[in-house]
């Protein structure tokens, strides 16, 4: 059942990115939800679910934006794999973290994907697309992912569960 | 433990890596098929969810529009109530001073127009008229409408009148019965309504509907101004007088405004008055 559910997450928040930007877009900008997903899983669940979450749902954003297939896939899985693997270390309690922290590895994975995309010549320029997709969307990113951490926290606090790592 | 993540890790980036491969060697199509033979059906499910989700924002949307506009056509609904109301009752007012004017401008005595500020409805029946003695406002000043005897003025003071109903108990005028000719007194009664005594038993021949109207005798008031509607007679038999309720034709209890008669005058005012009862 959790698997499923853990399953149905992964693919939904995939191709969610691809079939909802409308509602979520704040001018041109709309948020990587992917990312977002793949950063709390392997928060939660650790380095092998972030890695392999990052692969699926950036294999499926590769799918749906007619891309390079793969690209998103790998510094998606980098990016799963690395906070499962800090993630412990971190206080994604604090909001003055959560917005920072997700601006960043939005930043990071924007590079990464540029850097990696040089490879097969992407043509875009890396100032445009820092200036206008990358860091808006990571500010953006940013401020959905503290508003996601918040909104579990509160959820388990009105649960009395298990705490938020 | 350790090295499980990292082979997995390896993996997935070395699939990443083939996938990417065989896009620059120009089998990035096939690849593209396989992956899109898994998220077409997901994209379709997600797109319906997405529209379904987005059409009841949208019904939510056009629901909370169509309350906030019922909400202020009914406060515009309101307002224009209150509106009409005032242009009624601007127009009610409108009606009674024209009728009010023509009936002065008709009368061959001086007259003030006054409005009525309180009324007096207990044990004493009075009006307070907006005229004093800085209006020349005398007592025993007789107050109409224009559609008969109102009263008398029984107190003045520097702004005010106080008007004296006809249905006071201590109210008395001299009446005739129009048709006939038939002497009388009307008085007021206890319970505000008003009478026509001391008709002699002789000759009365009054009727139900016969129109009362002041008789001129005494001097208070002029001649002629109707009274009231007979509405019944009172015969005691063996009495030397019978006497008649009236039905005033002044509606009392709705005047708004008067004409305090100040000046004098002999002629009979019946005919300024009118006859459609």
């Amino acid at each position: 059942m959790m698997r499923s559910a853990l399953a149905l997450v992964i693919f939904g928040g995939g191709l969610a990115q691809t079939t909802f930007p409308p509602a979520l877009r704040v001018g041109d900008i709309t948020p990587d939800i992917p990312l977002i997903l793949v950063v709390l899983l392997a928060l939660r669940r650790g380095p092998e679910l972030g890695c392999l979450a990052g692969f699926v749902t950036g294999l499926l954003q590769d799918a749906a934006a007619g891309g390079f297939i793969g690209a998103q896939a790998l510094t998606k899985t980098l990016i799963g794999f690395f906070i499962g693997q800090v993630g412990g270390r971190l206080w994604v309690r604090e909001p003055l973290v959560q917005v920072p922290g997700l601006v960043l590895l939005s930043l990071a994975e924007g590079v990464a994907r540029f850097l990696l995309l040089q490879i097969f010549h992407f043509p875009g320029s890396f100032g445009d697309l820092m200036l206008y997709i990358v860091l808006p969307q990571s500010i953006y990113n940013g401020f959905i992912g503290a508003a996601v951490v918040l909104t579990l926290i509160g959820a388990e606090r009105l649960r009395g569960g298990a705490r938020w790592r | 433990m350790r090295v499980r993540r990292v082979v997995l890790l390896v993996s997935v980036l070395g699939v990443c890596l083939l996938l990417l491969t065989l896009q620059t060697r120009g089998e990035g199509a096939s690849a593209g098929q396989v992956v899109a033979f898994v998220t077409t059906p997901l994209q379709t499910v997600l797109t319906k969810i997405n529209r379904s989700a987005l059409g009841l924002w949208a019904t939510y949307l056009d629901w909370k529009n169509v309350r906030a506009e019922n909400r202020r056509l009914r406060a515009e609904l309101e307002r224009l109530r209150v509106d009409s109301l005032r242009v009624q009752e601007t127009e009610d007012e409108n009606g009674r001073l024209r009728r009010l004017l023509v009936l002065r401008d008709r009368l061959p005595l001086a007259t003030i127009p006054g409005e009525v500020i309180a009324r007096e409805w207990g044990w004493a029946r009075s009006l307070t008229v907006n005229r004093g003695r800085g209006d020349h406002v005398l007592r025993m000043t007789p107050a109409i409408a224009p559609e008969g005897l109102v009263g008398r003025v029984v107190e003045v003071r520097s702004g005010t009148s106080i008007v004296q109903l006809l249905n006071d108990p201590a109210s008395t005028v001299g009446a005739t019965v129009q048709r006939t000719r038939t002497n009388g007194i009307v008085e007021g009664e206890p319970r505000g309504t008003t009478r026509f005594k001391y008709m002699a038993r002789d000759g009365a021949a009054i009727q139900v509907g016969d129109l009362v109207v002041s008789s001129g005798l005494g001097g208070v008031f002029p001649k002629g101004i109707p009274i009231g509607l007979v509405g019944a007679i009172i015969d005691r038999g063996s009495a030397l007088f019978h006497y008649a309720t009236l039905t005033p034709v002044v509606d009392f209890g709705r005047l708004e405004e008067v004409l305090l008669l100040t000046g004098q005058t002999t002629q009979d005012l019946a005919a300024h008055f009118p006859t459609d009862r």
